[in-house]
């Protein structure tokens, strides 16, 4: 859902094919000096913490030379690990940028000297792909095993066939000249003696010569190779795994991407003050491009927002961040995190949303969510009440029939009851578990009657209880 | 995998052709003597689909032909490295089988059968997997990768494979008679 599974997933990739990239045109000389291997990884670690940059900030930065930088991103865009953009702007224009980079506030870029010099200059700025990347280290996984399995299992190559007499060689491609009319076996042309296939001769003469030896030894090699591979890869494989079904974080173009920064960052100041950057922006930097993004600002407050304080992100990140989250999404997004988490705190949590996203709907539903709440928390003591005399009127009447039955054993009854103890406190469970249920999906599990999903309606309360009474009828009987 | 092409050629007519049905004539000539040819450079010339422009003629002192460039669309067929096909085959023995593809022979030598598929000498020779359900013998139909090509001046040929998904027999002759 966050950006780091991501960001793991790149720096292993980083660190399994891209370790040993240099950069440099293969007739220079390779010194000390201009060896810049890891320079890659470097970057690309940079770049996970990061979104857009702008490519001089990221030499800077690095303190890295920005033809080299370059040269760099254009490898790693050539290998569709991250996505570039150039533009001509102006000072106005290079400060929406700035600007965006204020909003995601994460205090590596300093504020930039001598912006307003910069007349009208080519920018690039890059960003990872991080869905592209995903493909991509998948798909190398897969040749890269698809190339060895092959090798291994002789699949692709062409057979070679070997006269015994004159040691002549041959190929499948000789095939047809070499297929005689007699019988069924191939004829060297030159003696006529029947050709051997080459590798059943590995398979009979054991200790074969040096040829043979070299060709097991070679699949012996591809064999340990793919082992290697496996297991050296296997952090990297489980990563994808484990990114598989998170949604992938998506910044958008760059334009996109600002806007939305910029968006972020004027609702954090509540609407005041910061509006100017991106006012400008709208003359200069875009030349008259159509924004649609304007319109959905007040959304991806929230989004932006959390991550931000560098929370793990939760569901609004699991959204691709251009759409709307209408609040019925919300909602039951919401609801499901309660699920995993504890109740206290998603409340709290809840509040909290509420507050920022001033969707005047999603108060409304917030507030039957809270009558719903009391219901059930009413509704549970209730039922404990409603537990505990039913419980103590058992052990009244259990009590009594020992008593008339056998007044010795006085032990049994203790376990008896402990028993029973037992038991309700996994009954308990139970029924929390009935209550989360009922709030998650409306639709009540004890609703076997038909209600609509009307939460509030004590009937349907009624119902939970008899039928969890029922329950706990049944298990002692 | 089959092209729609344009080629061109020098045709020789003899002068006796002269006449009013000399285009005729021409496009006569360049049918017999260029379909079913094989050139290495664009594969088997399969048909001749239409005459583009036939060029100015030009009278050969001392024998009197005339020479027309010809430019004519046609369809060639070129076998491609890694090309699915699919083949009739054509012998079956110890080493392999023959299949053909239209003009292209195609050889698949044993190691690239399947490894449960066996040799079966005798009358008919084929290849059978150890519970008979499948059998590729003399005009069986299958379907094959093609994984190496020799392509000489005047002839293509092939070697392929069955041993991957998807590939081999696609229509028994013994169990459609």
């Amino acid at each position: 859902m966050s950006v780091e599974p991501f960001n793991r997933l790149v720096k292993l990739a980083a660190r399994a094919f891209y370790d040993d990239i240099t950069t440099k045109g293969d007739n220079q000389p390779k010194t000390g000096r201009s060896d810049n291997r890891g320079i890659a990884v470097v970057v690309l670690d940079a770049l996970t913490r990061r979104q857009w940059v702008r490519e001089e900030d990221l030499a800077k930065d690095l303190k890295l030379h920005s033809k080299q930088l370059r040269r760099t991103l254009r490898f790693f865009e050539e290998e569709k690990l991250v996505t570039r953009d150039h533009r001509k702007e102006t000072a106005k224009g290079a400060k929406v940028y700035s600007a965006a980079v204020a909003a995601t506030g994460d205090g590596l870029h300093t504020g930039r000297d001598g912006d307003d010099k910069i007349k009208l200059h080519t920018h690039s700025y890059c960003c990872l792909d991080y869905s592209q990347i995903y493909d991509v280290v998948r798909y190398r996984l897969h040749r890269m095993k698809k190339k060895l399995k092959d090798e291994l299992e002789n699949k692709n190559t062409v057979q070679e066939y070997v006269c015994p007499n004159c040691g002549k060689r041959y190929n499948a491609l000789d095939a047809l000249r070499l297929v005689s009319p007699e019988d069924e076996y191939f004829h060297c042309e030159s003696c006529n003696g029947e050709l051997v296939a080459e590798s059943d001769k590995l398979a009979t003469q054991e200790n074969g010569d040096g040829d043979d030896n070299a060709r097991r030894r070679r699949r012996d090699k591809l064999k340990d190779m793919l082992q290697k591979m496996e297991e050296q890869l296997k952090p990297l494989m489980d990563q994808l795994g484990r990114v598989k079904d998170l949604a992938v974080p998506e910044f958008g173009s760059l334009q996109a991407w600002e806007v939305r920064a910029n968006a972020a960052a004027r609702a954090a100041n509540g609407d005041s003050g910061s509006t100017d950057p991106s006012k400008s922006s709208q003359g200069l930097g875009f030349g008259g491009t159509p924004m649609p993004f304007v319109g959905e600002t007040k959304v991806e407050v929230a989004f932006s927002g959390i991550e931000e304080k560098g929370e793990a992100i939760k569901l609004e990140s699991g959204n691709s961040p251009m759409k709307i989250l209408p609040p019925w999404l919300i909602k039951q997004g919401m609801n499901l995190t309660k699920e995993q988490r504890g109740e206290v705190k998603q409340e709290a949590k809840m509040e909290g949303t509420s507050s920022t996203v001033d969707v005047s709907d999603e108060k409304k539903l917030t507030g039957e969510k809270d009558d719903v709440k009391n219901l059930q928390d009413e509704y549970v003591k209730a039922y404990y009440a409603a537990l505990l005399v039913k419980q103590r009127d058992q052990e009244e009447a259990a009590k009594r029939e020992q008593e008339l039955s056998n007044r010795n054993i006085s032990d049994s009854v203790y376990d008896t009851s402990s028993e029973r103890q037992v038991g309700m406190k996994s009954k308990r469970e139970d029924v929390d578990e009935g209550v989360d249920d009922v709030e998650w999906e409306e639709a009540t599990p004890a609703g076997n009657t038909g209600e609509s999903s009307k939460v509030h309606d004590l009937n349907v309360q009624a119902d939970a209880l008899e039928d969890d009474e029922d329950d706990i009828d049944w298990e002692e009987g | 995998m089959f092209f729609h092409i344009v080629l061109e050629r020098n045709m020789q007519l003899h002068p006796r052709h002269f006449g009013r049905d000399l285009r005729d004539k021409l496009v006569a000539k360049l049918m017999k003597d260029v379909e079913g040819t094989c050139s290495g450079r664009h594969g088997f010339v399969v048909a001749i689909t239409g005459i583009e422009s036939v060029g100015k003629g030009l009278i050969r002192d001392g024998t009197g032909f005339v020479t027309f460039p010809v430019k004519y669309q046609c369809v060639v067929f070129r076998p491609f490295k890694g090309e699915i096909s699919e083949a009739v085959v054509t012998m079956v023995n110890k080493m392999g089988f023959f299949a053909e593809a239209g003009p292209v022979q195609i050889f698949v030598s044993n190691h690239l059968i399947p490894d449960d598929m066996e040799f079966q000498s005798g009358d008919i020779p084929n290849y059978t997997t150890s519970d008979g359900s499948v059998k590729i013998q003399k005009d069986s139909e299958v379907r094959l990768k093609i994984i190496g090509t020799r392509v000489d001046a005047t002839e293509i040929f092939c070697i392929g494979t069955i041993k991957d998904d998807f590939l081999g027999v696609i229509s028994d002759p013994g169990a459609t008679s």
